[in-house]
């Protein structure tokens, strides 16, 4: 098991959830996990810290989300909090220099965070109070 | 002592919820940090007394002096940095372009509330706009509340004018007199429903404590007590954080839809916050979806935490209305809650009911059909119609409370066409598209509170703007 990414803990949990690491560039992704049934079996990565976007997957119970900007006071952190579901928030790769710039272009910033997490099996920890982290195992 | 009371003893500091720190227009003086010390920082540098107490009779007055009105310029910017800077940080919706319609609202704010405001302080009088705030003191479920009464002021004025400013429309001498006229109007709706002296919770250690004591002794008899963990507690948590998320998406994403208070003290030493959840806003059409599944305009929900048992160290109940706490995870320590229905923005307070937490399931299933519904709605708007309807959130949403309840919404429908954008903004729609203005200067000029230039020295308080070029 390997500590991959970290980023700004929405809320401290114990709750460490599993799942395989799911990328949903727009609303129609989030419509099909829907449809498929298997929203359980994943965590959710999104580019926004916003609630709007992952609406229908909070209410009917994602059970974690990294996202690649946003903080504890965005929307979506809030509503992480209110819905006890873990959250890891502006996340980063532990290898890689490249981080969020708000405001700015973080094309290439988001493509290899993407590229690196989409399909992995992970575990995400949410224990401490700034810092969560995502800790690859399979 | 439990640590949370520490931060309303007079020389506390309070405790730090973010490591960025705010210059503004104190480029060369040490630099401000967020919280309880900041407010104490920003106020030492203000060159008059608006931002101490101030009496009933000085809100009265219809003019600020140029000093007072730089004053506030210069504590809303931090106000709002101190508010928003991380909310910045959350890039792009993936859905709504937000950015996007809350600076086109900004900017129509700016050029289109002065009149409205005005027209609205001739019919009741400057004690009849102060007595709209007072009317929250005694009420659930309405939108007199921190974050309307906050938005005439720091978003109408501070982030319009600083929207302008930075798309150089106008200049730091233009609208005096038009901001003014917003800024008193902000000032006497937040002393009226504070009474204290104070306008801002920031002012008072984030407390908004504003319900007069036997007011909240009612509500608290109303509380259903339960055991973290419990059945009931998770019916009454995921009820909070459903109806919570209907609440944001029913108004684009923002935070209009949430309006806390408190923190109250129960005679026990819990603390009580009192939550409106907004969750159907008659006034915007695709909250057809909402009236479909049987939800009503707001559900009350009153919380009661253990501040012992989750260690509480500081709470802050911020001037958008919105509860933050460090420890951060408040939710795992309610131990009591009540729920109470408003069915329409106008029912009277006389008709506001309790739905036990046992009897909830229907109305989360309601709120959960509201969700979807209103989700499929707007995956199919295209980006037009999604920043057209935000930017009425916003510009529309942000005081139609106050008017409605000064009985001048309609007149500002009929005699000043409310719902109409001003033709400059409707050009600055292409404008804020290029060069990535909208995703840049929202979240690096406005939330970040670098933008808000003071009026110069000895500009002409009744100066406006009559020259375009």
């Amino acid at each position: 098991m390997t500590v991959i990414a970290q980023g700004y803990n929405g809320f401290e949990t114990k709750k460490a959830p599993e799942g395989t690491v799911l990328y949903l560039p727009n609303p129609q992704s989030v419509l099909t996990l829907l449809r498929s049934g298997k929203l359980k079996e994943h965590i959710l990565l999104v580019q926004g810290g916003t609630t709007t976007f992952l609406s229908p997957a909070l209410s009917m119970g994602a059970i974690g989300v990294i996202t690649l900007s946003g903080a504890p006071e965005s929307h979506l952190g809030i509503l992480s909090r209110e819905f006890q579901m873990p959250c890891v928030m502006t996340a980063h790769l532990l290898d890689s220099d490249s981080r969020y710039v708000t405001g700015g272009n973080n094309d290439a910033h988001f493509q290899s965070f993407i590229s690196r997490l989409e399909g992995k099996k992970v575990r995400l920890d949410c224990s401490d109070a700034d810092v969560a982290k995502v800790i690859e195992i399979a | 002592m439990n640590a949370f009371r520490k931060r309303y003893e007079a020389n506390d500091d309070g405790l730090r919820f973010q490591d960025l720190s705010y210059y503004g227009n104190f480029k060369d003086m040490e630099p401000v940090r967020d919280g309880i010390i900041g407010d104490r920082v920003m106020r030492s540098r203000a060159k008059s007394k608006v931002l101490e107490k101030v009496s009933r009779e000085e809100v009265l007055k219809d003019q600020f002096t140029l000093d007072e009105l730089n004053d506030l310029n210069n504590y809303l910017a931090w106000n709002i940095w101190d508010v928003l800077v991380m909310r910045a940080t959350e890039g792009v919706s993936g859905m709504i372009p937000r950015q996007e319609y809350e600076i086109l609202a900004f900017m129509n704010e700016f050029y289109r509330w002065p009149e409205i405001l005005r027209m609205t302080t001739n019919e009741i009088g400057a004690a009849g706009v102060m007595e709209i705030g007072a009317s929250a003191k005694r009420q659930i479920g309405v939108k007199i509340n921190a974050v309307h009464d906050w938005c005439i002021g720091a978003v109408g004025f501070g982030m319009g004018r600083c929207g302008l400013l930075a798309l150089e429309a106008i200049k730091p001498q233009d609208y005096v007199e038009e901001s003014n006229e917003i800024l008193k109007f902000m000032q006497r709706v937040l002393w009226g429903k504070r009474q204290d002296g104070y306008i801002l919770n920031s002012q008072d250690r984030y407390r908004c404590a504003i319900h007069d004591k036997d007011f909240i002794e009612s509500l608290a008899t109303q509380v259903e007590y339960f055991e973290p963990g419990s059945e009931k507690a998770e019916a009454f948590t995921r009820f909070n954080a459903s109806a919570e998320l209907l609440a944001f998406l029913d108004h684009f994403d923002n935070r209009l839809g949430l309006g806390d208070t408190g923190p109250y003290e129960l005679p026990d030493g819990k603390l009580m916050i009192i939550r409106d959840l907004f969750v159907n806003e008659g006034a915007y059409h695709w909250s057809d979806v909402c009236d479909a599944a049987g939800v009503p305009h707001c559900y009350t929900l009153l919380l009661v935490v253990d501040p012992d048992s989750m260690k509480l160290d500081e709470i802050r109940v911020n001037d958008i209305s919105t509860t933050f706490t460090r420890p951060k995870n408040y939710v795992e320590h309610i131990v009591g809650g009540a729920v109470f229905v408003r069915e329409t923005w106008d029912t009277p307070m006389s008709d506001v009911h309790q739905v036990k937490i046992d009897d909830l399931g229907e109305r989360l299933d309601g709120i959960r059909q509201a969700t979807v519904g209103l989700y499929g709605k707007m995956a199919r708007m295209s980006r037009r119609q999604l920043i057209t309807a935000g930017m009425y959130t916003y510009y529309v949403g942000m005081i139609m409370p106050h008017l409605r309840a000064a009985g001048t919404y309609d007149k500002a429908c009929t005699d000043y066409d409310f719902w109409e954008w001003d033709e400059r903004v409707s050009g600055y729609y292409y404008d804020i598209g290029k060069r990535g203005f909208a995703q840049q200067v929202v979240p690096q000029k406005i939330f970040s509170g670098e933008g808000y230039l003071p009026f110069p020295d000895g500009t002409d308080l009744r100066r406006s703007k009559y020259f375009w070029s």
